[in-house]
């Protein structure tokens, strides 16, 4: 009996710290917005005076306030006439490791680095990831430079958490593959055909390794182990995919065919740019998902007879027939909160936004795309309460962001805080 | 004798949406019965060049809106804006219905847009250049280029440059402290030699040979400046160097436009009493001094907090050029997607277009002539197919000295991007287009667009006749 009471008193004293509505383990939490954007499975939807019931880090429901009931208990947390949109999502992000140069790891090793790990340099809460989390950004691709044709693996990120364990969605979040356009440079310069080469000789080599790991474990056998090539068992087993800085008509088309169709691994075109639109209707065709920036124009340009127009690469990827089109920022090459201004730009220059796809290609396509749609991506039920409050149409640069939380955690408010973006 | 309306008059007329402006040209204003509220072509002069902008909402850029009103031009100036005007027969005309009138932009500084001109502006200006047409299409029709000022006059260099000599360009930096000291000593010398200059002025009237104060070594930039025939201007963005420059200009009674700024939030109050002047970048990122105790670094809130304290904001793109690199969104190319970062910020919508118009051309000396859309200024007009500030705004005509100049669908660049509809079904831009904006402010008008899809009118032709 003392003891019991002595527990309930050391319980007691701990409420300092004890969860708040929406985190773990706390109570719920009910949010009332004028909007909310990005809704649904598919992301489409737009649900006017919303409210979304929050418990345990997840959503547990999104609906008019008319029609959801808040439990008793629930913390209600009214934004009035703010927006409510779920967390963006950048595929090809560069500075979870700080500020300062001593992040993200670019080491030309080999020409070909498939066991090199960006997950080594993460600095959870740098300056840059805060920004980031002013700026929506809530989930990222972290992942190596493209100095060599294999970078390494990048892991997928939440970027507002305090510590590295809680902030892996995935890992390896990605097989870093740079095509060209950067690894002419390794050593004393390499051509196109011979990269090419070098990259399906250690795909090849990879593939068979991750084939055997797969083989035996389906057998029930003990599985050969490899760190050069860990990062293939789970590419072969569609655990994870290859995020491929590609870019330009003959790029793209080595990354559709040799990775896609020979190799039959699952790649998506990130960092796509520079005229590689010409190809979107076959890599919509195999399943190749376009994830495109840092670059948002092309040029008139001899490469492509652009008469004169200057050519949105969202809008080219679109008209030719894409239908699964991102952004990404390529940070620092485009600060990591500049994420929405891409989407902006995109629509800008003739993107069509009819259907809200300037935000679902911030959010559900690449969250999809990377394979993490079943916990972020959208507002809707079951997945992480990845929520943004803002000002109005989220992609809008004129529109701020209020509020962040990442699974239920409010990891940002600009009003108790400082605004940071 | 009311020769110009002013811009109350202007933000009432647009609140009561009835009472045309017009220039009242004392002596002729003989009415042909069109009515008191008729603009009239004064019969004397025949040759006049009239343009008449029609049926557009037209954003003055000094707070008032006008939905569906006409703006009318005689010889390249604004004759009249309002409702009903009488346009002479002759006049060209720009059928406007469901668009916007702006003010052409005013970029505070660019390069390149006047092709490879440089030195004598007046010389070397190529006013068939791309970059010019693609300045044109940004919407700025004025520029400032080192310490001159031009029009973006395209095919023609006649009367472009329209001011010179503007600034007086100083540095303050704490890693010169000689250099400080020794403009602090120069702004002492000049002042005392105006001092002495005066009085001799003063006196020499009776003491014919008096003789005149020697002006041997006084610096004639600092002298210019506390004359007021050129505005100082300083390039910083450290807190110390901010507040040197305010104590500098508030000793010394100038006002001086200081590029930069980021750290200037932190201090605002000081630099709004000392009459700073502020050129700022939203986007644009310093690191906070961390052996320093005061705040420090930039901060996305800066323009509106510079704002709020009385200090005058002019918002210039990361680049000042025409970046053909693809990574879109900061150079001059997006001038009118730079002030939304500080609408993020905090900054009022209309201070955010003063940002790229009135205020710009105050700095350059200019806004007599440009920076709003007021009669008697120059028929300098962008017509927008939705608010400047909007990421999916492109201007479809742009119009300096009352010509149209830059036309979105007979140009390279941009027609393929949502090009215009066809004459015959008139347009109703999609009020969804623009975000709602939470908390009203400045009251300036934000709202619905008038739907002008009814009647039987058909639209005329989009060309200029």
């Amino acid at each position: 009996m003392l003891l019991a009471l002595a527990i309930t008193a050391l319980q007691a004293d701990t409420s300092a710290v004890a969860p708040r509505a929406g985190e773990v383990g706390g109570p719920g939490l009910a949010v009332l917005a004028a909007k909310a954007v990005g809704c649904g499975p598919g992301g489409h939807d737009v649900v006017d005076r919303p409210v979304v019931l929050v418990r345990d880090g997840k959503i547990e429901s999104l609906g008019p306030a008319r029609e959801v009931a808040i439990p008793a208990g629930y913390e209600v947390v009214d934004h009035g006439r703010r927006w409510l949109a779920p967390g963006f999502v950048d595929l090809h992000c560069h500075i979870a490791g700080g500020p300062g140069g001593l992040g993200d790891i670019n080491d030309a090793v080999f020409l070909t680095n498939p066991e090199l790990r960006a997950k080594a340099t993460v600095v959870p809460r740098n300056p840059l990831l805060q920004r980031a989390v002013a700026g929506g950004v809530t989930s990222v691709l972290y992942i190596p430079g493209s100095a060599t044709n294999m970078g390494g693996q990048g892991v997928l990120l939440k970027t507002g958490l305090a510590k590295y364990e809680e902030m892996v969605i995935r890992d390896p979040g990605s097989l870093k593959l740079a095509q060209a356009g950067n690894p002419e440079r390794w050593t004393v310069g390499v051509g196109r055909s011979f990269m090419n080469w070098n990259t399906r000789n250690t795909f090849q080599r990879g593939v068979r390794h991750g084939r055997a790991v797969a083989e035996a474990e389906q057998r029930g056998e003990p599985a050969p182990s490899s760190h050069q090539w860990e990062v293939f068992p789970p590419l072969v087993k569609k655990e994870t995919q290859i995020s491929t800085h590609t870019q330009r008509y003959q790029v793209v088309l080595a990354t559709l065919t040799m990775v896609r169709q020979e190799l039959g691994l699952d790649v998506y075109i990130d960092h796509g740019e520079w005229y590689g639109s010409k190809l979107a209707a076959f890599a919509n065709e195999l399943g190749v998902d376009a994830i495109l920036g840092p670059r948002a124009v092309d040029l008139p340009s001899p490469i492509l007879d652009t008469d004169g127009k200057i050519l949105g690469i969202a809008a080219e990827y679109q008209r030719n027939g894409h239908t699964r089109i991102g952004f990404n920022t390529d940070s620092p090459v485009l600060p990591q909160e500049e994420l929405s201004v891409q989407a902006a730009v995109g629509v800008r220059y003739g993107f069509d936004d009819a259907r809200l796809d300037s935000i679902r290609g911030l959010t559900i396509v690449p969250a999809t795309t990377a394979g993490i749609a079943h916990r972020v991506g959208s507002l809707a039920p079951g997945k992480d309460a990845d929520l943004l409050v803002t000002t109005g149409d989220p992609v809008d640069p004129r529109s701020a962001v209020e509020a962040v939380w990442i699974e239920g955690q409010r990891v940002y408010d600009a009003e108790a805080d400082r605004r940071l973006w | 004798m009311i020769r110009l309306q002013s811009l109350t008059r202007l933000a009432l007329a647009a609140a009561f949406a009835a009472l045309p402006l017009r220039a009242q040209e004392g002596g002729q204003e003989g009415s042909t019965g069109g009515g008191e509220e008729a603009a009239q072509a004064p019969t004397d002069d025949s040759d006049a060049r009239w343009f008449a902008i029609q049926g557009g909402d037209i954003y003055t850029g000094t707070g008032a809106v006008l939905r569906g009103a006409t703006l009318l031009a005689k010889n390249g100036r604004i004759h009249a804006i309002g409702y009903d005007l009488d346009v002479p027969p002759e006049a060209k005309t720009l059928d406007a219905r469901g668009y916007r009138l702006y003010p052409g932009l005013v970029a505070i500084s660019s390069q390149g847009l006047l092709g490879n001109a440089s030195g004598d502006f007046r010389d070397t200006i190529d006013p068939f250049h791309f970059r010019m047409v693609l300045g044109l299409a940004t919407g700025i029709t004025t520029t400032g280029v080192g310490s001159s000022v031009v029009k973006l006059k395209r095919f023609s260099v006649k009367d472009a440059v329209i001011n010179e000599r503007v600034f007086s360009t100083f540095a303050w930096s704490n890693n010169n402290p000689r250099g400080k000291s020794e403009l602090r000593d120069k702004f002492a010398a000049a002042a005392r030699y105006q001092r002495e200059y005066r009085e001799w002025q003063r006196k020499v009237k009776e003491q014919k040979d008096l003789p005149e104060p020697s002006k041997r070594g006084i610096d004639n930039n600092v002298l210019a400046v506390l004359n007021g025939d050129t505005t100082a201007k300083f390039s910083t963005n450290d807190r110390d160097e901010l507040l040197g420059v305010a104590r500098l200009a508030q000793e010394y009674g100038f006002r001086p436009v200081v590029e930069g700024c980021q750290e200037g939030w932190t201090i605002a109050d000081e630099l709004g009493r000392a009459g700073v002047r502020a050129v700022v970048t939203p986007r644009a990122r310093r690191t906070k001094d961390e052996r320093q105790v005061f705040d420090g670094g930039s901060s996305i809130e800066n323009a509106a907090i510079l704002h709020r304290a009385g200090v005058p904001v002019a918002i210039t793109p990361a680049t000042e050029g025409v970046d053909l690199g693809g990574l879109v969104g900061r150079d001059i190319m997006h001038l009118p997607l730079e002030p939304g970062f500080a609408v993020r910020g905090g900054l009022p919508e209309r201070a955010a277009l003063e940002s790229i118009t009135l205020q710009p051309a105050r700095y350059l000396g200019v806004s007599h002539r440009v920076g709003s859309l007021e009669v008697g200024k120059d028929c300098d007009v962008i017509v927008t197919d939705g608010d400047v500030l909007h990421y999916k705004t492109f201007v479809q005509w742009a119009v300096v000295d009352g010509k149209v100049v830059y036309d979105k669908e007979k140009e390279l660049f941009f027609a393929h991007i949502r090009p215009r509809p066809e004459a015959e079904a008139p347009r109703k831009i999609d009020a969804g287009e623009t975000p709602p904006k939470p908390e009203a402010e400045d009251g300036e008008g934000e709202g619905e667009k008038k739907d002008d899809a009814g009647g039987d009118e058909r639209r005329g032709d989009d060309e200029p006749k």
